[in-house]
């Protein structure tokens, strides 16, 4: 029995606890996407979670790391739910395979494993398939309740896993509204009226927009953000990005409002679609790929805020949340190097502080 | 700091509180060792009495085996200032003059006065003062650096050293925090030495002509802190103030407990007393009041045993060289799994039950199986900054431990590493359960090492190039010099060869021979050149 050094006592915390937390915290709004998407998002998960276990397991191998323990701390499996919650619900399963795989071995491990790796594992995952399979990742369905065939149970696993439903209904006719209308999510659709020269609230008369932003959509981002709340309150994340990620949009899309409300969005709007509160609670705090110093974290935060609703507005994708983190875990070398804390007793921030003999 | 819930009367502080950042809240485990009274046990058979025990040089013994002693008699003295005196702990016979295992975390063996206790615990002829008002400064530092009076509060350092510098002190702060978890000596002392407490920061504050005095204390000592409040009044000492601060671990730390009670820091590389601030611990204050008033010197000190196997857990009179293998004993207790000296937080692990107990032992933990957790294996850094949420230096202690695992020192120190007070708070939180603090320790001893070697090299590395520089220049002056005198003997074959072709040729022969004779001069003397830069070489390595 090797001397121990201090300090010998210690929170009980670790990191598997934290991982669970998070998975816990999203169960609200995973329960709200599979009311309003069916089980589509479910076996979504499943697939993305067993892929993530079975080639961490694998390339942890390869590396000659020990498994069990590293498998252990859970940090694969929630990047593989994290993936899968922003995925949509009838993806090919080999997409979201291909997506969840590549996460981990080139976003995780190729840096070198937990810890090491710059870009969010879950996000690059999302981004590769984005740009390989633009139509595929932007074919949402429409909420249950709005849809003219909703799908169910059998249908889900038969569309995902041989791309056709066992009634032969196409995604296409699952994509049709009770009006007829082929539906996309709430922001996908504003951007493409926006195009064809209507004005918002010319486009904000469909049947899918609703509340604070689109049919199911709000209840959506408000499941997560309760859970994000219960996690922030359990002090698993800090509370610092999250706020910082919402400050940012509306900072950038309240002035964009004031100026016309016809082309762009209100505030609100912003905050409750899409991905925003998944990103900002769940994403956005992802521990490794995030500025860890008190200033930088709200650097970070605002950074992809106003980066998403700049791209949502004036960029060439509906949603951004994936590109706004990727491109701010970019620059958090460089924010924690220019935002080191003062020291106790140092007059200022100096990069060259210290020289700290005494 | 403001308390978000209100804070009872009795426990409000009297002077406003600052804030510090980071910090944390471990289990106190204090309950355990503080409701019993303050005790004594049984002395030892033996007493193994650390020379070292103190910050700076080792104490030099002036007994030998064989000679019987008297309790409080010195047995060391001072090795130079930076030192202190030792006394006998009690009445008995020097058995040995040894190397023993210390207190210490490497388990080194240092040399120890073996004393074996007769059993009567008489004590020599003590001087106590009588006329404490009428001592002028000197006389009252000769008595404190005689009784071998060291800070109490961790660090052994000498008081007499501390206590010198006097000018422009306006404050002294007394360190009652007590933040560390389980120990309860210094919050035990307060309460059931209350006057001696107060009375001996009374005799430091008189040291600087009656400065202000803040007592700094945690809120979660309620007690002690209305003991202050009575034994100030009855003493009718006005200049004495409480500086309540919320419970918060490391409150107690130096710089962090002049944050809370000032609003400032101690800038980097600088002093408290360059504040104007001087800071000693309450066993201080009481052990310089027992110097003074009663002349004995510090021969014990206030103990807390405690931990899961302790049976009789409490504070205790222990006299300094008890073995802890007595305390185990004396207590009833189970064999500890582990045994640490100090708290958990800062303390270390005993590498035997043998040591014995110095000046800066204010506790001994005797852990049971699993109590101290620290058996997770560790994780990697998932960059989480729990650790930097927690340092009250405002560290990031996840870049540190980044670039010391990497062994990039250079820029743990651009990181201020060297600000680091080793508290554990990092540590403490980390998810991950990685040895912060281990790594910072291993970085920057190091980094110290690393630089005795490089002004080491840097001095060799100048003696090397002056001896070069001086080669050149003799072989610079050598060439002229042969330079000159060819010159010279050109000069003169010419003139000669102008007037008398006979006497130019023995001008010319003699000037070759004097030629001759200096270049070889020269060479003599740096060839004793060189052999003295050798000699010198060795002698400085
Ligand atoms: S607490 Fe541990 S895991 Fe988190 S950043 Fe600090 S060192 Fe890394
Ligand atoms: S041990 Fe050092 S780095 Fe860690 S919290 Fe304490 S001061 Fe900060």
């Amino acid at each position: 029995m090797g001397l121990l050094s201090s300090p010998f006592a210690k929170k009980t915390n670790s990191v598997t606890r934290m991982m669970l937390w998070v998975i816990g915290a999203t169960v609200p709004g995973l329960l709200v996407m599979i009311y309003f998407f069916g089980f589509g998002v479910l076996i979504n998960l499943l697939i993305a979670c067993a892929t993530a276990l079975v080639t961490e397991a694998f390339v942890l191998k390869l590396r000659q790391r020990p498994i069990v323990p590293i498998l252990w701390d859970g940090s694969a499996l929630v990047t593989a739910w994290l993936l899968a919650l922003a995925l949509p619900p009838l993806l090919p399963w080999w997409m979201t395979v291909l997506g969840t795989s590549f996460a981990i071995i080139f976003a995780k491990h190729v840096y070198g494993g937990l810890g090491n790796n710059i870009f969010n594992p879950a996000m690059v995952g999302y981004v590769l398939l984005l740009i390989s399979f633009p139509l595929e990742m932007t074919t949402w369905l429409p909420p249950q309740s709005l849809a003219e065939n909703p799908v169910g149970l059998i249908e889900a696993v038969s569309i995902i896993f041989t791309g056709a439903a066992s009634n032969e209904a196409t995604i296409d006719m699952l994509k049709q509204g009770v009006d007829g209308y082929t539906m996309a999510t709430p922001l996908d659709h504003i951007k493409t009226e926006l195009a064809q020269g209507y004005r918002i609230p010319e486009a904000e008369t469909a049947p899918i927009i609703k509340g604070l932003s689109g049919a199911g959509w709000q209840w959506v981002n408000l499941a997560f953000l309760a859970g994000g709340l219960a996690l922030m309150f359990k002090k698993v994340i800090g509370w610092q990005i999250p706020i910082a990620v919402l400050l940012g949009m509306g900072l950038v899309s309240l002035p964009l409002f004031f100026a016309n409300s016809d082309y762009y969005l209100f505030p609100m709007f912003h905050g409750f679609a899409g991905a925003t509160m998944l990103g900002a609670f769940f994403i956005a705090t992802d521990p490794v790929t995030a500025s860890t110093t008190p200033k930088g974290r709200w650097i970070f935060g605002l950074g992809i805020g106003a980066i998403t609703v700049l791209i949502r507005t004036f960029g060439g994708y509906p949603d951004a949340i994936a590109f706004a983190v990727l491109l701010m875990n970019m620059a958090v070398p460089m924010i924690d190097y220019y935002t080191k804390p003062r020291t106790y007793g140092h007059a200022d921030k100096k990069h060259k502080a210290g020289g700290g003999a005494k | 700091m403001e308390h978000s819930n209100p804070t009872p009367k009795s426990r409000a502080s009297e002077i406003p509180i600052y804030e510090i950042p980071g910090g944390i809240h471990p289990e106190e485990h204090k309950t355990r060792s503080n409701q019993a009274d303050i005790r004594s046990l049984p002395l030892a058979d033996e007493l193994v009495i650390n020379l070292k025990g103190q910050a700076g040089n080792r104490s030099l013994p002036v007994v030998k085996a064989g000679d019987t002693v008297l309790k409080g008699q010195v047995i060391a003295e001072c090795d130079g200032i930076f030192s202190a005196y030792q006394h006998a702990p009690t009445s008995g016979e020097v058995i040995a003059i040894e190397n023993r295992t210390i207190a210490h975390p490497s388990g080194l063996d240092d040399l120890c006065v073996v004393l074996k206790p007769d059993g009567k615990d008489q004590w020599c002829e003590l001087s106590p003062v009588t006329h404490l008002e009428d001592m002028d400064r000197e006389a009252v530092l000769a008595q404190i650096f005689e009784k071998g009076v060291v800070g109490l509060g961790g660090a052994s350092f000498p008081s007499h050293i501390k206590l010198k510098q006097h000018e422009g002190i306006h404050t002294l702060i007394i360190n009652a925090a007590e933040c560390e978890p389980y120990i309860t000596c210094d919050d035990k002392l307060l309460q059931e030495h209350t006057k001696d407490v107060l009375l001996g920061a009374e005799i430091i504050s008189k040291l600087y002509q009656d400065i202000d005095i803040i007592i700094g204390i945690e809120d979660n000592k309620p007690q002690a802190i209305d003991a202050i409040k009575q034994a100030r009044q009855e003493l009718g000492l006005s200049n004495i103030k409480l500086g309540v601060v919320p419970t918060k671990y490391p409150s107690g730390g130096e710089k962090q407990l002049i944050q809370l009670l000032t609003g400032k820091e101690v800038p980097h590389g600088k002093l408290p007393a360059d504040l104007g601030l001087v800071m000693h611990n309450v066993g201080t204050c009481y052990a310089i009041q027992q110097a003074l008033t009663e002349g004995k010197p510090l021969v014990e000190r206030l103990v807390t045993l405690t931990g899961d196997n302790c049976k009789e857990p409490g504070n205790y009179w222990i006299p300094f060289g008890t073995p802890v293998e007595h305390l185990i004993q004396a207590t009833n207790s189970e064999t500890p799994k582990r045994l640490i000296m100090g708290g958990p937080m800062m303390g270390y692990e005993l590498p035997s039950a043998e040591v014995g107990i110095v000046k800066a032992t204010n506790c001994i933990i005797m852990s049971a199986d699993g109590e101290l957790g620290m058996d997770q294996t560790a994780l990697p850094c998932i960059r989480c900054g729990a650790c930097m949420d927690a340092c009250p230096a405002s560290l990031l202690p996840q870049q540190l431990y980044w670039h010391a695992q990497a062994d990039e020192f250079d820029k743990a120190e651009e990181y201020d590493l060297f600000d680091c007070i080793e508290c554990g708070a990092c540590a403490y939180v980390c998810p991950s359960h990685i040895p912060l603090v281990q790594h910072y320790r291993y970085a920057k001893s190091t980094i110290r090492n690393n630089r005795v070697e490089k002004i080491k090299a840097e001095k060799a590395r100048e003696r090397y190039e002056a001896r070069q520089e001086r080669l050149e220049r003799v072989k610079r002056e050598k060439a002229e010099r042969h330079r000159k005198a060819a010159e010279a003997r050109k000069k003169a074959a010419e003139e000669a060869g102008k007037k008398d072709p006979k006497k130019a040729a023995v001008q010319a022969a003699l000037a070759r021979v004097k030629a001759k004779k200096e270049a070889q001069q020269s060479d003599t003397n740096e060839a004793d050149q060189s052999k003295a830069d050798d000699n010198n070489s060795e002698g400085n390595n």
